[in-house]
């Protein structure tokens, strides 16, 4: 006779047989078989099985289900049994990620983040802060659901398994990735941020304070970083109005000044408007000497003042409305960037991810934008701090910036004098075919601009009239573990091929049943992307409209990770070092790209490879393939897969083979991509070494790519550069105090020194 | 600023370390306390790429 069982707890309590006959029924009524009748007959079965096996013996649950499953078999109830073993394991499932779901924050709570790399898991979050800790518990929370019940069983098992990685996990159920703003179009007529309307900005202060506040407000949106395609052409309207106001004012005051009379403002502002109607044109910084001449004749006509002297008078408040306006968009640009620096969004938790894309706009106010916000880079944060963000992307296009009398060159080498300083900008290049296919001159949205972390969205199969960069970003991506596909085939080129196939199957299906969702989703879900129309179409929608059409102009991407150590383990080493093996390298990453565009055809979509930024996954896979497989030379024996297409960084190799053998890849990875070279301290302080590696980068095709070299800075003594044990300014070693006699020093030599020090 | 002596701490630089500023998934980070394990160590293997051929 059984009394008691044991729960999976431990704890002994009364056996009731009802309620085994009630799961059974719970079973049968899924599956449409069998009634109450039958239940109760196999839960009877049950019991003397049991009694049978041990009768003095306490079962456990484990044990009574067991029973019950084989107990539904012999009574002929095949299919309930089936969905009763279904049933049990995703009860054990959400049992287990419930358990550890509480263990995880319980390390969110309790542990350091020092010591917890979990906790570090987003560079851009700090772990150890009130907001951070909510956002990584919300996470945690809103994964283990997502896993439960959004996934289908062998997408959960593909992610859990490490065969794959679901990006951005966290925000499955709830947004997009990113977007390219349109800073034109979002100040034109005023804005909302969902928490106040913003009227049109009237100068370049004000249009450097929105283009932060949109990408705070977006940030809001979206769980990606956030980027302006046309910084210069956007700012280049406020830098025009700014200098329109100026030069009014000073025209003004000279008037004023020579004429001994006050309050001619609004007969000045008047006369401009006047000239400006005749014309047809405004104020602009350029010289046109057909609108200064009417200016000139309209004065001497209004005011007692000859023209000889109203020329000067005119030349000289042309020269101080430059000079201010220029004063003025440095301090607009220095705003932006220390602005950016310190915001917060997400709860708190997080510093925007933020890029601006510029380097194209040849017009006088565009050149005095990129100029300026190149001169607020390199100056650095209030004590010379190297900017964190935004990131900034140099367009490189030839006839507009790369040669020598092109009308932005001089700009361009002053990018690379900044960039050898302090790491950015990076450059994305228009002449590589790739991008060049996009590019009409005269229109601004053709123009490749890149997210900083390299997402690219350019091509568009759902509307082959919008190939455009603007207002349009990556809806969600997922990446594949190549190296384990390769471990797998043992050698094998067919099986691996096969594996692939069928794992970018799987990815595929598993953006579709994402984008469902995303597309179920409204525009009051997205007040700044959608309800302000910052996303392509979304300003053709209402309210209460779904997403699904517009959503279609985004892009779907299938990621990857570890070609090198891919190749390795198919054909014994990898691209960097063979030209047959750089051939494999091809073709493999060809095949991934073929894959995309036939998906892309066949569903009308975009889906397109990546070439994945990995940060936490860079060690997630491989932890779990050395558990498998073991550590492997050249394969699973480090921390981390090597990123994407790279050559592995501990390679020794030069930085021409690099990115002559990098660059083939950037033309397949169309979804992003972008390739490093770094070079010592002392290469990366010679310009002209500097610019032979960007140019070398252009001419080979790469689509997007950046420069690394140590920026290292002694707060103490704000020298910036590479410092090795000692510093070489104030010749201190890290932790040590520093003589004030020799501050006094170092202060004359250096005047720029910033005034901290100590305690910070 | 005007007088050195009465802003500068007696112990000026005490415990003060250096910033180091590198690259990681295409962001800076300011100091690599933030970062996972796995791009610290990625981080440490990075070797320097010489600009003539032979390097």
């Amino acid at each position: 006779m059984i009394r008691s069982i044991t729960k999976r707890d431990g704890r002994v309590v009364l056996y009731d047989q009802n309620k085994i006959a009630a799961a059974i029924l719970k079973a049968m009524e899924a599956t449409g078989a069998g009634d109450a009748s039958d239940a109760a007959r196999v839960a009877n079965a049950v019991q003397s099985d049991l009694e049978h096996r041990g009768p003095d013996q306490i079962p456990s649950i484990e044990m009574i289900q067991d029973t019950v499953e084989r107990q539904l078999m012999n009574h002929g109830f095949g299919e309930t049994a089936k969905a009763y073993i279904l049933y049990r394991a995703n009860r054990t499932r959400a049992r287990e990620a419930g358990t550890s779901l509480m263990k995880t924050i319980d390390e969110i709570t309790n542990i350091d983040a020092r010591i917890s790399d979990m906790k570090r898991d987003n560079a851009n979050i700090d772990g150890n802060t009130a907001m951070g800790s909510m956002l990584q518990i919300g996470a945690a929370g809103a994964k283990a659901y997502n896993e439960m019940y959004l996934l289908r069983p062998e997408h959960a098992k593909a992610y859990r398994e490490g065969d794959i990685h679901i990006h951005d996990f966290d925000f499955y159920s709830l947004t997009t990735t990113c977007c390219q703003i349109d800073i034109l179009k979002l100040f034109h007529g005023g804005f909302s941020t969902g928490h106040g309307f913003l009227r049109e900005p009237q100068g370049i202060q004000s249009y450097a304070a929105l283009a932060a506040i949109a990408i705070q407000s977006n940030q809001n949106d979206q769980h990606g970083g956030q980027s302006i395609p046309n910084f210069d052409y956007g700012m280049a309207e406020g830098v025009a109005k700014t200098y329109r106001k100026t030069l009014i004012r000073m025209i003004t005051e000279a008037l004023e000044d020579k004429l001994d009379r006050d309050g001619l403002k609004d007969q000045v502002k008047e006369l401009i408007q006047d000239v400006e109607q005749t014309l047809g044109v405004t104020a602009r910084l350029e010289n046109a000497p057909n609108f200064d001449k009417a200016v000139i004749s309209m004065i001497c006509a209004e005011f007692p003042i000859q023209p000889e002297a109203a020329g000067k008078l005119l030349t000289r408040a042309r020269k101080r409305a430059y000079d201010s306006t220029d004063r003025e968009t440095y301090q607009a640009m220095e705003g932006f960037v220390h602005n950016l620096n310190t915001m917060h969004s997400r709860a708190g938790a997080q510093t925007p991810f933020s890029s601006i894309n510029y380097g194209t706009d040849t017009s006088p106010e565009g050149r005095m934008v990129i100029r300026n916000i190149l001169l607020a880079l390199d100056a650095g944060l209030g004590h010379g701090e190297t900017c964190i963000f935004p990131i900034h992307i140099v367009k490189v296009k030839e006839g507009v910036n790369y040669n020598p009398g092109d009308p932005n060159y001089d700009l361009f080498r002053l990018s690379c004098k900044v960039s050898a300083r302090r790491l950015f900008p990076n450059y994305v290049f228009l002449d590589s075919p790739f991008n060049l296919q996009y590019y009409k001159p005269g229109h601004p949205e053709t123009e490749v601009a890149t997210m900083g972390c390299r997402t690219r969205v350019m091509g568009n199969v759902y509307d082959p009239e919008r190939q455009i960069a603007y207002s349009r970003g990556n809806l969600s991506f997922t990446s594949i573990n190549l190296p384990r596909l390769a471990l797998e085939s043992q050698g094998d080129e067919k099986r691996f091929y096969q594996k692939l196939t069928e794992m970018m199957e799987l990815v595929a299906q598993q953006l579709l049943d994402r984008f469902e969702i995303q597309a179920s989703k409204h525009v009051y879900n997205y007040p700044f992307l959608m309800g302000q129309g910052v996303w392509l179409d979304s300003d053709k929608l209402n309210l209460q409209d779904n997403l699904r059409e517009i959503l279609k102009h985004g892009t779907l991407s299938i990621g990857f990770i570890g070609l090198a150590e891919t190749l390795t383990a198919l054909y014994g080493h990898h691209h960097g070092e063979s030209p047959e093996m750089q051939e494999k390298g091809l073709q493999l990453v060809g095949f991934m790209r073929d894959f995309c565009d036939r998906k892309s055809q066949e569903m009308k979509m975009n889906f397109t490879l990546l070439a994945t930024p990995a940060e936490g996954l860079s060690g997630r896979f491989i932890r779990m393939d050395q558990k498998r497989y073991g550590r492997i030379s050249g394969i699973t024996d480090r921390e981390y897969y090597t990123n994407s297409f790279h050559i592995p960084v501990w390679y020794p190799i030069s930085a021409y083979s690099k990115i002559q053998l990098e660059a083939p890849y950037h033309a397949l990875c169309n979804a992003g991509h972008i390739s490093y070279v770094e070079l010592d301290g002392d290469t990366a302080k010679n310009v002209e070494a500097f610019e032979a590696v960007v140019r070398c980068m252009h001419d080979a095709g790469i689509g997007y790519g950046s420069i690394n070299h140590p920026v290292d800075r002694d707060p103490v003594c704000g020298y910036v550069g590479v410092i090795g044990d000692v510093c070489p300014r104030c010749g201190r070693r890290e932790g040590e105090m520093i003589d004030p006699k020799r501050v006094m020093e170092l202060k004359k030599q250096y005047p720029e020194m910033p005034a901290f020090q100590g305690i910070e | 600023m005007s007088n050195v002596n009465e802003n500068v701490n007696e112990k000026l630089g005490e415990g003060v370390g250096f910033e180091r500023i590198r690259r990681i998934t295409g962001y800076l980070v300011g100091t690599m306390d933030k970062w996972n394990d796995a791009k610290r160590a990625e981080e440490r293997d990075r070797v320097k790429h010489g600009l003539s051929d032979n390097d």
